[in-house]
């Protein structure tokens, strides 16, 4: 009897545990909907143990890719000179070294003065990892919820509107673009003060949605934050608009637009950690309070 | 013990060259998926249940990584590791053309997939979607299937560090 309970055992515990498996990624699939967060214990563990490699991972491609760039160019250089190549490439070394930290600082001063600007709390971030997904548009960061990043916070560049803040882990963080299909951010045409919802459409395009058909609007239009969503402060870029259509029935139209911001080139972002609109509210709060 | 925590690093491993090396290419729309390679070699050449687990931590991690918040690939992964599982005794699986076509299919039916859910699970229909089968999912799918035999053969070559592999496909049975 325990032979045969044995190989009856045996015999489905292969079939039960494909169903665990999959029955798992079910309740964590329906924790994610519902919830819209997942098991954040682990998921930040993970992040943290696997960033590091990406961190690490980005730095060397970096590295590789500045230092093959310069090769291409010496080797023209010691075409003309054999004498002189070991200087040049002593100097075009130090010029690389001095462009990288050039760029680096116009970069950096123009985050500054961006930030300067804003009337809202920033943290400057590094790009270290891309979304290994094809379908989804996300990006991660190297600051994380000891940096004072939670989840839902704005994403900005000098640009523009890069996206909002999707995951946390204590050192690192995972950014939604705004090319994302699951990203929605309340806005408003700079010129028509005509109200919509820009979301993502992926391949660095994205369509406003509920723009109403009365509201005049027309290719070249800047859209921006309008900052009613609490996250984003009031009038920052998003993005111009490519392509305007009134042909389909119902309310509203149809229109197309390009982001400000590159956002298959980031580097450096801004995220705010307590933006002006924000702190409106508070500072009304504790005004109430007072009285 | 060997059969899970080595192959875990090699996930992190692949994941992070997907995150940032493959990123540096010029055009996107044919970025390989390397995690996908990776899932279907296991589904050939590993038992199914330390497979199965590690297909599953596959796709929670580029759940994790990824901008996708509803975790779709952390049920579509090890659904791919079981369908590899199921075809591994039925077709030979040695040849580059044989390996390219399972590799890209398998892409085309995750993409099929993670679109339905996509759209089944949006309270919203992703109508924007569908074009994407075309511009994004059929260039990545070919890709994905062209570096497959490389990839493959890399691993198949490292694979004594994991373990003692089988024999992929019809060689399998001798």
């Amino acid at each position: 009897m325990r032979i045969r309970g044995f190989f009856l055992y045996r015999r489905y515990t292969l079939p039960a545990f494909i169903i665990i498996i999959l029955f798992s990624a079910l309740i964590l699939m329906s924790l994610r909907v519902k919830q819209r967060r997942g098991v954040e214990f682990l998921d930040a563990l993970v992040i943290e143990v696997c960033s590091p490699f990406q961190k690490a991972s980005t730095f060397v491609i970096k590295t590789i890719h500045g230092a093959f760039r310069e090769y291409l160019f010496l080797v023209h250089l010691g075409r003309e000179n054999a004498t002189l190549k070991q200087r040049i490439a002593e100097l075009q070394k130090e010029n690389r070294q001095m462009k990288e930290m050039a760029i680096a600082n116009e970069r950096l001063q123009k985050l500054l003065q961006f930030r300067e600007k804003i009337s809202s709390s920033v943290i400057g971030a590094e790009v270290i990892g891309q979304d290994p997904s094809s379908w989804f548009k996300s990006v991660t960061v190297n600051k994380g919820e000891k940096d004072g990043v939670r989840k839902g916070m704005a994403v900005i560049s000098p640009e523009g509107v890069i996206g909002q803040i999707l995951k946390t882990a204590p050192d690192y963080a995972t950014v939604l673009l705004i090319t994302d299909y699951n990203s929605a951010i309340d806005s408003i045409v700079q010129r028509t003060r005509a109200k919509a919802i820009v979301e993502g459409k992926g391949e660095n395009r994205c369509q406003l949605k509920y723009l109403l058909r009365s509201d005049e609007v027309i290719v070249g239009d800047i859209v921006v934050t309008s900052g009613l969503g609490g996250n984003f402060p009031k009038g920052l870029m998003v993005g111009e608009i490519r392509k305007v259509d009134k042909k389909g029935h119902g309310i509203f139209q149809y229109a197309e637009l390009v982001p400000s911001v590159d956002l298959t080139k980031l580097e450096e972002v801004l995220i705010i950690t307590e933006s002006s609109s924000v702190l409106q509210e508070e500072k009304g709060k504790k005004t109430k309070r007072a009285k | 013990m060997r059969r899970v925590v080595l192959p875990l690093f090699l996930i992190i491993f692949f994941l992070t060259l997907q995150t940032t090396l493959l990123t540096s290419f010029p055009i996107q729309r044919i970025r390989p998926d390397i995690v996908l390679i990776l899932t279907l070699y296991l589904g050939l050449s590993y038992p199914p249940i330390p497979g199965g687990i590690l297909a599953f931590f596959m796709g929670y991690l580029m759940d994790l990584f990824s901008g996708n918040a509803l975790g779709l690939y952390t049920l579509s992964r090890p659904l791919i590791f079981y369908i590899a599982q199921i075809f591994k005794d039925r077709f030979y699986l040695e040849g580059f053309l044989s390996q390219f076509l399972f590799v890209s299919l398998s892409g085309l039916v995750e993409g099929l997939l993670l679109l339905i859910l996509l759209n089944g699970l949006n309270p919203n229909p992703l109508g924007n979607l569908y074009p994407l089968l075309f511009t994004v999912l059929l260039p990545q799918s070919f890709s994905t299937g062209l570096i497959t035999p490389i990839l493959f053969s890399l691993l198949h070559k490292g694979s004594f560090f994991l373990s003692n592999p089988k024999r992929m496909g019809i060689k399998e049975r001798g």
